[in-house]
Parts: C-alpha cells; sequence; structure tokens
C-alpha cells in the first residue's frame, strides 16, 4: 500500500494544489487458440502534482516516489504555473472553494493475486469452450486484472485515500460462414473486485458461454440488414453504451465549452419524457456502483450529476475550473487514469434509468425491425451524431425473433433519436468491462434498460 | 541507459534464464494544452520504463515496471522469471540473434519553450483571424525527449536517443446553435520552423470545418465512388493490418491472405510500406521490440502481398516471414493521377475525410457513417454531408482503385496520397 509522503506538503501548498501518489497494477494472461500469447505482470506508478494560478495550470510527475521526487514535482508543477500565470495572462480569481472531509479506502486494498489463478481459469475456460463449441475456426480468452490505488492530498477539498479493482475474463469466439467469411462475438466476464472470487470456479459461466456460442452459430447463418431507419429494440447492453458515448461526452462540461450541441440545450426537451439519465457517483438503486468514486481527484467529494430529467437537459459533468465558469457546483467527475496523467472531466457509472415496461412486450410490439443486442465499439461526435458497430443482433418480424444479422452499423443524432424513444424495459444491465478514450484512458461503467426507438441501420 | 539495461540483463541470466531481453528506457515531456481556445495547462513528466523477457525452458514471462532503481528492478527480475515458471512452453518463443549493435541518434538540439509557446499562441491566433467560427476544442502542443535500450542475452544492444515535436488539436465550426462535426490532426515534427497553421492538411480541415456548418443529408442510395483523403488513414489502411495483416488475425488463423503471400491481393496500382527510415518520418522506429534492428518493408508491392506484419512469434507461429519493423510509419506510394483529374471523374461520389465505423470483422467488411466529408457532384466538390453511411469489402473495394493522386501528405506519422475508389455503397440515413 502507498506510503503517505504528501501530507507532509500541505501545510506549504500556497495556490490550489493537488498532491497525488498512485500506481496501476495488471496482470494479463492471453491464449490464443490454446497459445499463451501473453504472461505478464506490470506497475506504473509515481507522483504528480497540479497547480493552478491565475487561471492556468502546471502539472509535473515522477515515476520515483521519495521525499525527494516529491518535492521536486511540487515545485516542477509550481514553476509551470508561474510559467503559464506570466505567460497567458488571465488574470482569474482563485478556484471556488469546496472544503471535504478525508475518505480512506472505501474498498480493502489488496495486492497482486497469484498469476496462477489467471493462468488456470484461461485454461478452465478455453476447455469449457473447446468442450461445449464445436466448429469453431478460433477461440481467444484473456484474463485481465486492473488495480488502481490512489493517495491525494488537497490544498482545498478532501484528501482520499482510493483503491479500486477490476477483474475480467473476455471471451473471443470465431467461425466460419459456409462462403469462406469469418464471423466473430466477443463476451466479457467479472468487473469490480478481487479475480479469485469471480473467477475461482469458472463453471459458473457455462450459460454465458453456450449464450455466446448459440449467437455465433445463429450469426453464422446470418444476413445483412437492410439499410435505413428502423424500428428498434436496444438491449440494456447497447443502452449503456448510448447513454455514455452519444449522450454523456456531450454533456461533458469541457466539451461543451468546446461547442457541443448540448451547450444550446440546458433546459430543454431532448428526450421523450420517459427519458432520465444520471452519471452516479458510488451507489445507485440501493447498491454499490460497479466503479464507485467518493472523492474524485481534485479533492471534491462525489455525488451523483442528474443529467436528463423527464427528457429535460437538466445539467453537465463538471471539474473545479468547468464549475466555476458555469457558476454551478463541481460533482466529482475530475479523475485521472495514471499517476502522470491530469484530472479530466470523466464519467462515473452512466445509466439510463429503467421504465415500466417488460422486454418482451417491448419486441412483441415491433412488427418490422431489429433487436440491437451487442455493440463492439462506438463513437460520438460534438454535433450528437453517433455510431456503433453491432456484433450481435437480430431481426424482428411480426413481434418474432427472426434470423440473425451479419456485422451492422447504426448511427443517429442523440438527441433527435431520444425523442423517439417510447417504451423502456423495467430492468437494467451494468457494463464495466472497458476503457473510455478522452486523451486518456478510463475506466468507467455505464448501463440502461431496453430502449424502444426509431434508429438508422447501415446495411451492404 | 545501457548499464542499466545490461544489469537486468545480468540478473536475469543470473536468476535462471535460458534466454532474456530488456528494454529500459527514461524520456521527458514537455506539453502546453489548450482548451476551449485557452492555454489552460503545462505539464512536465519524467518517465521511466523497463520491460523484462524471459525464456525458461521454452516458457515465457514479460513484466513491466517504469522504476530504474536496483530495488525494483531485482523485485521485477523476481517477477518475471516466476511468470515464466508457471508459462507454457511454446516453441515459437525466441529473441533475436546477434547482429550488428548500434547506438542511433535522433536528437534535434533539445526543447525550446519559447517557440513552441510562441508558435502555439500564434496559431490560436491565426485560426481566430482566419476561421473565426472555430472552436479549438482541445490542443496539444509537446516536446519529447528519450533515451532507451535494448539488450539481450544473445548479445544484442541498441541505443536510441530521440527528440521530436508533436502538435495536434481537435476542433470544430460553432455558429449560434449549429455546430459541425470534430476533427482532428496531429503532426510530428523535427522543428518548429513552420507555422502550426501550415502544417500538412491542417488549413484545409479548419476550412471545411466551416464549410460543414450546414450540412445535408446523401440523397437516397448509390454505387460509385469515393475518394479517401490522407486524413481517413485508418478507413483502410489500418484495417487492412488489423483483418489480415497483424500477429492476431494471422495466429488466429482468420486473415484471408495468410496463403497469399507472393500472390495478387489489391489492384496493382497500390503499393503500401511501412517506412520508419523515410526521412518525411520523424522519430521513426530504429529497432523492434523484439530487438531487431529496423528496415523499412513493402508489405504490399504492386498490388502483391509481399509481407505480413508479424513479429519475431508470430513469424516462428505462423512459419512466415518476419515484418522488418514493427508496422507504424505507414506509407502509400503516390499515383499517376492529379488530384484535381480524379476529382473531375467523379460524377456522384463522395469525399472522405474522417470515418466512424465499427471495427471490421475478419471478413473486411466495413461500415460506418463519414463525418467532415463532402458531396462530389459533376467532378466538384459541393455540400458537407450528415447522417450519410458507406459500406463496403475493403478487399473489393481495393481491388477497385480508380487511381492515386500524385499528391501526398506528410504529417511526420504517415506518408499517404488521396485515393479514388469504386464500387462503394453510400445511402442517407432516412
Amino acid at each position: 500500500m502507498l506510503q503517505d509522503l504528501l501530507s507532509i506538503h500541505k501545510p506549504n501548498f500556497k495556490d490550489y494544489t493537488e498532491l497525488r501518489a498512485q500506481v496501476n497494477t495488471s496482470q494479463q494472461v492471453t491464449l490464443l487458440t490454446g497459445n499463451m500469447t501473453a504472461n505478464n505482470q506490470s506497475a506504473t506508478g509515481g507522483v504528480a502534482a497540479r497547480v493552478y494560478k491565475g487561471g492556468t495550470f502546471g502539472f509535473a510527475s515522477a515515476a520515483a516516489y521519495n521525499a525527494d521526487s516529491v518535492a521536486n514535482v511540487v515545485k516542477a508543477a509550481t514553476d509551470n504555473a508561474v510559467f503559464m500565470d506570466t505567460h497567458v495572462k488571465k488574470g482569474l480569481e482563485p478556484l471556488p472553494s469546496y472544503p471535504g472531509n478525508r475518505v480512506d479506502l472505501q474498498t480493502p486494498h489488496f495486492g497482486a493475486v497469484d498469476q496462477l489463478l489467471l493462468i488456470d481459469a484461461a485454461k478452465q475456460l478455453d476447455e469449457l469452450v473447446q468442450k461445449q463449441c464445436p466448429n469453431l475456426s478460433s477461440r481467444t480468452i484473456v484474463s485481465n486484472v486492473l488495480n488502481m490505488e490512489k493517495l491525494l492530498v488537497v490544498s482545498d477539498g478532501a484528501d482520499m485515500r482510493f483503491f479500486q479493482p477490476r477483474a475480467m475474463m473476455y471471451l473471443i469466439m470465431t467461425a466460419e460462414t459456409k462462403d469462406g467469411d469469418q464471423v466473430e462475438l466477443f463476451k466479457a466476464l467479472g468487473g469490480f473486485g478481487r479475480f479469485d472470487e469471480q473467477f475461482g470456479d469458472v463453471s459458473k459461466y457455462l450459460d454465458e458461454v453456450n449464450a455466446l456460442y448459440e449467437h455465433l452459430m445463429a450469426k453464422r447463418e446470418g444476413i445483412f440488414a437492410d439499410p435505413g431507419m428502423k424500428k428498434c429494440v436496444l438491449h440494456p447492453d447497447l443502452a449503456g453504451m448510448l447513454a455514455h458515448e452519444a449522450i454523456g461526452h456531450t454533456v461533458e462540461a469541457d466539451l461543451v465549452l468546446g461547442g457541443s450541441v448540448a451547450g444550446p440545450n440546458l433546459n430543454k426537451q431532448v428526450a421523450s419524457e420517459i427519458v432520465n439519465m444520471t452519471d452516479f457517483a458510488h451507489t445507485a438503486f440501493g447498491e454499490t456502483c460497479p466503479l464507485p468514486v467518493y472523492v474524485d481527484d481534485e479533492g471534491v467529494t462525489a455525488e451523483d450529476a442528474v443529467l436528463i430529467e423527464n427528457g429535460i437537459l437538466k445539467g453537465y459533468m463538471h471539474n473545479r475550473d468547468s464549475a466555476r465558469q458555469f457558476g454551478v457546483k463541481p460533482q466529482g467527475n475530475a479523475r485521472a487514469f495514471a499517476f502522470n496523467d491530469e484530472p479530466l472531466i470523466r464519467m462515473r457509472n452512466t445509466v439510463i434509468l429503467p421504465g415500466k415496461d417488460k422486454l418482451e412486450d417491448m419486441i412483441a410490439s415491433v412488427d418490422d425491425g431489429y433487436y440491437l443486442i451487442k455493440t463492439g465499439n462506438g463513437q460520438a461526435d460534438a454535433t450528437g451524431e453517433f455510431m456503433f458497430g453491432v456484433d450481435l443482433s437480430y431481426e424482428i418480424k411480426g413481434g418474432k425473433i427472426g434470423k440473425a444479422i451479419r456485422e451492422t452499423t447504426i448511427s443517429g443524432v442523440a438527441f433527435d433519436m431520444l425523442k423517439t424513444v417510447d417504451m423502456i424495459s423495467d430492468d437494467m444491465v451494468w457494463e464495466v468491462s472497458g476503457f473510455c478514450g478522452k486523451k486518456q484512458p478510463m475506466t468507467c461503467s455505464m448501463g440502461g434498460p431496453a430502449l424502444r426507438c426509431d434508429m438508422t441501420i447501415g446495411g451492404r | 541507459m545501457k548499464d542499466i539495461a545490461q544489469y537486468a540483463l545480468q540478473a536475469m541470466k543470473k536468476a535462471g534464464a535460458d534466454k532474456a531481453s530488456v528494454q529500459a528506457g527514461q524520456d521527458r515531456v514537455e506539453e502546453f494544452n489548450v482548451e476551449a481556445n485557452k492555454f489552460t495547462l503545462l505539464r512536465t513528466l519524467f518517465n521511466d520504463t523497463l520491460s523484462l523477457k524471459v525464456l525458461k525452458d521454452g516458457k515465457k514471462g514479460t513484466t513491466s515496471i517504469n522504476k530504474l532503481d536496483k530495488e525494483s528492478i531485482d523485485k521485477a527480475v523476481e517477477d518475471c522469471v516466476a511468470l515464466a515458471l508457471q508459462g507454457e512452453a511454446d516453441p515459437a518463443e525466441d529473441i533475436a540473434p546477434l547482429a550488428t549493435n548500434k547506438d542511433f541518434d535522433q536528437t534535434i538540439g533539445g526543447f525550446d519553450a519559447a517557440k513552441l509557446f510562441s508558435r502555439s499562441k500564434e496559431y490560436l491566433e491565426q485560426v481566430k483571424d482566419e476561421f473565426p467560427l472555430v472552436m479549438t476544442e482541445g490542443m496539444t502542443a509537446k516536446f519529447t525527449a528519450g533515451n532507451r535500450t535494448y539488450a539481450n542475452s544473445n548479445g544484442v544492444e541498441f541505443n536510441n536517443k530521440s527528440e521530436y515535436y508533436e502538435v495536434g488539436s481537435t476542433f470544430q465550426a460553432n455558429e449560434g446553435e449549429k455546430t459541425s462535426s470534430f476533427n482532428y490532426y496531429y503532426h510530428n515534427l523535427a522543428n518548429l520552423d513552420t507555422p502550426i497553421i501550415d502544417m500538412g492538411m491542417k488549413r484545409t480541415l479548419l476550412d471545411e470545418a466551416v464549410r460543414s456548418l450546414n450540412p445535408r443529408m446523401f440523397d437516397g442510395k448509390h454505387v460509385g465512388k469515393v475518394i479517401v483523403t490522407p486524413a481517413c488513414a485508418d478507413m483502410l489502411w489500418y484495417t487492412l493490418f488489423g483483418c489480415f495483416l497483424d500477429d492476431f488475425s494471422m495466429i488466429q488463423g482468420t486473415s484471408r491472405w495468410k496463403d497469399e503471400l507472393g500472390k495478387k491481393v489489391v489492384s496493382d496500382k497500390l503499393t503500401m510500406r511501412t517506412s520508419p527510415l523515410n526521412p518525411l518520418i520523424v522519430g521513426g522506429e530504429r529497432f523492434t521490440s523484439d530487438g531487431f534492428e529496423s528496415a523499412d518493408n513493402d508489405i504490399i508491392k504492386n498490388g502483391v502481398l509481399s509481407s505480413f506484419a508479424l513479429s519475431l512469434y508470430a513469424a516462428n507461429k505462423t512459419g512466415k516471414p518476419r515484418a522488418l519493423n514493427t508496422g507504424y510509419s505507414l506509407e502509400v506510394l503516390p499515383g499517376d493521377m492529379a488530384l484535381a483529374d480524379m476529382l473531375k471523374g467523379v460524377d456522384k461520389g463522395i469525399l472522405i475525410n474522417r470515418f466512424s465505423g465499427a471495427s471490421p470483422g475478419p471478413s473486411g467488411d466495413v461500415s460506418g457513417v463519414v463525418k467532415n466529408s463532402f458531396l462530389i457532384e459533376n467532378g466538384k466538390v459541393s455540400d458537407a454531408l450528415v447522417e450519410t453511411m458507406v459500406s463496403f469489402n475493403i478487399v473489393d473495394a481495393l481491388n477497385n482503385i480508380v487511381g492515386i493522386s500524385k499528391e501526398t501528405n506528410a504529417d511526420g506519422f504517415s506518408v499517404l496520397p488521396w485515393v479514388c475508389l469504386d464500387g462503394i455503397t453510400m445511402s442517407g440515413a432516412k
């Protein structure tokens, strides 16, 4: 666990200052069609300081973490802040004060798990796939651990000690179609917590393996989508990605200041009245979120950020500086991925809230459309225009699930599409497997219920 | 750095490694940041890296840390050997044989903070003057100085000292409640002699951002020609690597080109290489992570598949030749068609500057939304497009190359021409 070499400097902070020590440790094992192509451990850590002066920041970091390096980065960050203040001359007042109480380890700290656990789990899952899933052209199994430990001291705000463990297994299956093409499906298993607790017995994922294989065999016989605007039911997995990419990014205040479409739409109707969306800090629906944030990397005590309420855009996500510019209170969205990253405005646990409908009724209500289940990737624009690749989907004909669809894409403009949402399921699914990219990577969780809406489908 | 690398190497051998390799490095980064047209931050980073690989009884362990002190190295060596002992034997695992050891010097005279700041400030002022509707949503202007050593137990040792600048920005145009799609452009530089706004396609893309404020949707569905600009490298060139050329697709056996080495796979108009030694590439790779001196490498020559992009491990695994570099520094050789003539040859099509698409599967089927892109009508670029999709199979498309431009764009990372493709499906969203 990180030794506290930071607090001793706190009495000497003059301008607004953050001082953060951090270690990210990762472990990975990859079996590529039975070949162990990766068997790796890494640890990346160090110390960083950021200082605010007159409207700009200075930042410095060092890989070494000792008394000298801590003192050096504070000095270097202060020098950089002075350089910027002198050259840029914004002449702004100090950042508003947000005092907070120190938060210590909401999650117990632990060290690296035995690599054999990752190897054994990968082998067991590989054996399970070989046994259950004949006629694959290839299979890939990845065991992955990412643990993030932080120690933060700020001149004004809540100091914290933070630990966030994530343990995942990724399964990719590929099969050949009758015309010689390859089709592929991907499944992420796991989430927040220890690897051994989640994957000590891999056989508990038998249903997920079988389900993925069934979908792959259906996709192998799949057809290409009929392009155009279609009535669609979005599976909760896909709705979560939509919440994050298509809406979440446009309401990050730095992107709003940069000209995103959300700027002119505050307090306006951007979705149908049944749509509600929140970026939860650490607790949602009475339970701890998949990636809880209690204090952010600017020492702001984290609160939920309500983004859309009854279809009205109610607010943005902020850091201290953007909150000052908008005249609001920051809610703990400033997060840094690595020790040498500066905090950026990032989502935490971003969710479209469940509604009142049943998924089966939603599918039954579509005469000619698509059931979109799984996305491989997605991107959104400042305009709100988004695009997702859809790896797994089915046609809906006469209210019933039909043939599987080969790879396709969906696209639209977020605020236009949200206005077409007319049914929302009463359940929801969290998704926590990937990384969000915005200058730095970041672990984020996202979630949602199933949505019925109009969506543009790409064809061939 | 050489001493640290040799210390780690000896420690791994002493700990029982049959074969071992190490990469040790230190770099310093100075970076100015801009958000929403205004300077926000100056960052100074002191980074250390150490990557170890141990082979023991044919079993591999790899460890990476960012500490270079003796205690940390000793612990990393211990961990790496332990990982190898837990691993699986694989005869394809190896390290590079001894060749000619070399020291490389890619330094450019050190960091000029005042010049980088003034060039960045000048850029913001020029954008404000020439393109007042453009918002620089984010910009980084940085200098990196690195010192990196590779060594292995076969006696290989390379060292590279490098310095370079990198300037990149994300931008869009705004007018009232109208917003254009964001676009971005990054450039690696060996000096700061040229104003940022004059680098590569920067001014063109800024102008196109403004012209994109009033876009329209593509009418209906049409199969025909598109022109892909150098700013849209990921849609074509990097897709080829992921689908057919890299370690993953070849070891998986899903590459449809796995048995096509030496055969014609695309139009004979296309020659594509990875060229880290090209003088237009700034800070190009000098040695690979598996211990070979880097050289330029033809991937496709006159339409014939000349090489995959395989590491030593993947080459041993698949029985195919190893690539001569890691696969960065992409170069597509220019053709014989002037860009103006290329445009004249398109009656109805799209000039594609950016593409937002799904990761293509092993089939090479590509579909997605074009961004920052323009309709071409009767040989002329006309309206900006929105909610417009294209779809094609990348092999089919590259067998339907109408022409490759004489003109190329070099951004320090790559050297690419404009390419006109036929048989592309274009459609409006509604």
